[in-house]
């Protein structure tokens, strides 16, 4: 949005209080979303229950295309149309509610550059496992975001999506990375959150913020995915603290009996 | 990133210089005038490492190579970072995300794809110093990459015209930049009282923005605005890049610091001083208490903001053309 627009919405967003029926958007849960994606989703879930505003999730085939940005996921509130958690943690602010008031300016930088952070490395890298690596786009990603169409425009698609991925992976420098080195890379990432994190119940010690929304968000969905082999899983699950966090985290705020927003053939359920 | 990795895990005995850096080369008063290059740079000499520049301008390496390059013999380890936390560390990689992601496309746009700013001064600048033919196609390739940088990882899909990124992209780099100065406060470096891969970082990437005479810039009019930031580079330049400086007095500008570092290394060097006696005093007074206490420092910089030799660069680009 430019900045007018974005100016307009907040002012309008202010006017009226959170309905009842705000509807969040996603791809299919069952066949069709991927890693990238039901991470992004996961980490606004956690993020709107955290503010305790209520929030229906619904799966839509052609949810990436109904968004305004093209990104997932997106939600639909009165009469405005938001997607990604930076534009959503602004809209929720304009209504009234945020989780990182209670910060100091430098300890807003701080989780300002972290949220980067896990963004630049752990989505970057989320994004070139599953598009980058033939193995995993063959096997699970090409069929799984073409599933919805019928042949032929399956096919265009899911290569048409590839090639986009690949093209910024290409500007941003990753296309010369192994994969071992995209592992390394998540390693390191998981090893700055989890010396940030300490022994702290949340990032910025008593109160749950952003970060630890979208900190969440990634780690539970990295752990609970099947892809081709378990070496992403096995990199996280290095991080005692960190696991203990998401534990944490989905005994908070998700544990409503169905635990709608976490199986699904393509997940494996539970945490370890 | 792969830079600040890059660094740390080479292992050397430090009194050989072993090492060679392939950089762009320097103005404006910079060792050197690519963000990567001065990164490394500074990094090197945070580390005390001894480091041999060989500059890449006029040569073919401009194009063959991706610099900057770091040549080595035998094992070297440079790392300026020994005192750091765990905790610190992780803050460094979370900052180093926040300066690419948020920072960096503002500053290719300002360089790269800013018409003004690219045919007065970047394009100029990189022709005059490749050598022909690669003159003809070096910067023009440099602006494309940058251009689709820009635009694959910003221009979302109602956004796909340049000129939307603009605000958007901009916007972000003031607000990177607010953050960069609350972060820094009142202290010399980011981490304590000894500069580490962090600061290398932020001096690679503001250092530019802040010398570099461009036509049109909003966001080194923001830049100049934040006094802590402009503090802790020019610090930087003199604490540890004074002897480049004085080699490259021809095409140092109109700061007062190089005139005063002039004064230094001519003192120090035995050749001719430069003719800027009248501001050695206030330039004396100042480059003390840089290394004071920082509400004098802020005391200080209100009184040069005042004396008239504390201009704006009025820079004269026929010398690149």
């Amino acid at each position: 949005m430019s900045l007018a627009a974005e100016a307009f919405v907040s002012q309008i967003a202010a006017a009226e209080p959170w309905p009842e029926n705000a509807t969040l958007y996603q791809p299919l849960k069952e066949d069709q979303i991927l890693l990238s994606d039901s991470a992004s989703s996961l980490a606004v879930q956690t993020f709107l229950r955290m503010c305790g505003l209520p929030v229906e999730v619904s799966c839509r085939a052609n949810a990436e295309y109904m968004s305004p940005s093209g990104k997932v996921p997106f939600i639909h509130v009165g009469n405005q149309v938001v997607s990604e958690l930076g534009p959503i943690v602004q809209f929720t602010k304009a209504k009234g509610h945020a989780l990182s008031d209670g910060l100091d300016d430098v300890q807003r930088a701080e989780m300002k550059a972290y949220m980067e952070l896990v963004n630049n490395m752990l989505l970057t890298a989320e994004l070139y496992i599953q598009w980058c690596d033939d193995s995993t786009s063959a096997e699970i990603s090409r069929p799984r975001y073409s599933s919805p169409y019928s042949w032929p425009l399956n096919h265009v698609l899911a290569y048409q999506k590839q090639w986009e991925v690949r093209r910024k992976m290409n500007a941003i420098g990753w296309s010369g990375k192994s994969l071992e080195q995209v592992y390394e890379d998540v390693s390191q990432c998981c090893q700055a959150l989890s010396q940030r994190l300490g022994t702290q119940p949340f990032f910025f010690n008593k109160q749950p913020t952003e970060l630890d929304a979208l900190v969440f968000g990634h780690l539970f969905t990295i752990l609970t995915t099947q892809l081709t082999n378990d070496e992403l899983a096995e990199k996280v699950k290095s991080y005692t603290n960190l696991l203990s966090f998401c534990h944490r985290i989905e005994q908070t705020y998700f544990k409503e009996p169905e635990r709608e927003g976490q199986s699904s053939r393509h997940s494996k359920g539970a945490l370890p | 990133m792969g830079l600040l990795f890059w660094c740390s895990f080479m292992k050397t005995n430090m009194a050989e210089p072993a090492l060679e850096v392939l950089c762009w080369g320097g103005d404006w008063g910079l060792p050197s005038v690519q963000t990567d290059s001065l990164i490394v740079l500074s990094y090197g000499k945070f580390a005390d490492a001894k480091i041999a520049v060989k500059s890449v301008d006029w040569t073919w390496r401009t194009i063959t190579a991706s610099v900057p390059q770091l040549h080595f013999e035998g094992t070297t380890r440079i790392n300026a970072d020994f005192e750091l936390t765990a905790k610190q560390g992780a803050d460094t990689m979370a900052y180093i995300a926040l300066l690419e992601e948020k920072l960096r496309p503002a500053l290719l746009h300002s360089f790269w794809v800013d018409p003004e700013n690219y045919a007065n001064l970047t394009r100029p600048w990189f022709t005059s110093h490749s050598p022909f033919p690669l003159n003809f196609f070096v910067p023009g390739r440099q602006a494309s990459l940058a251009l689709s940088r820009i635009l694959l990882t910003k221009a979302e899909s109602p956004l796909l015209n340049i000129t939307e990124v603009e605000g958007k992209i901009y916007s972000e780099a003031k607000e990177c930049l607010n953050l960069l100065s609350h972060r820094l406060g009142n202290f010399p470096f980011f981490f304590g009282n000894s500069p580490t891969s962090l600061d290398a970082f932020v001096f690679g990437h503001i250092a530019p923005l802040l010398k570099a005479p461009l036509p049109s810039a909003q966001l080194q009019k923001h830049l100049n605005q934040l006094e802590n930031l402009c503090q802790f580079c020019n610090s930087i330049l003199k604490n540890y890049f004074i002897d480049s400086m004085a080699e490259r007095r021809n095409d140092c500008k109109f700061s007062i610091l190089s005139s005063f570092l002039f004064s230094v290394s001519a003192f120090l060097l035995g050749s001719p001083t430069a003719p800027h006696d009248s501001v050695d005093a206030n330039l004396q007074k100042l480059t003390q208490l840089v290394n004071k206490e920082s509400n004098l420092i802020e005391k200080m910089d209100d009184n040069l903001r005042s004396s008239p030799q504390h201009r704006p660069h009025s820079h004269k680009n026929s010398a690149l053309a």
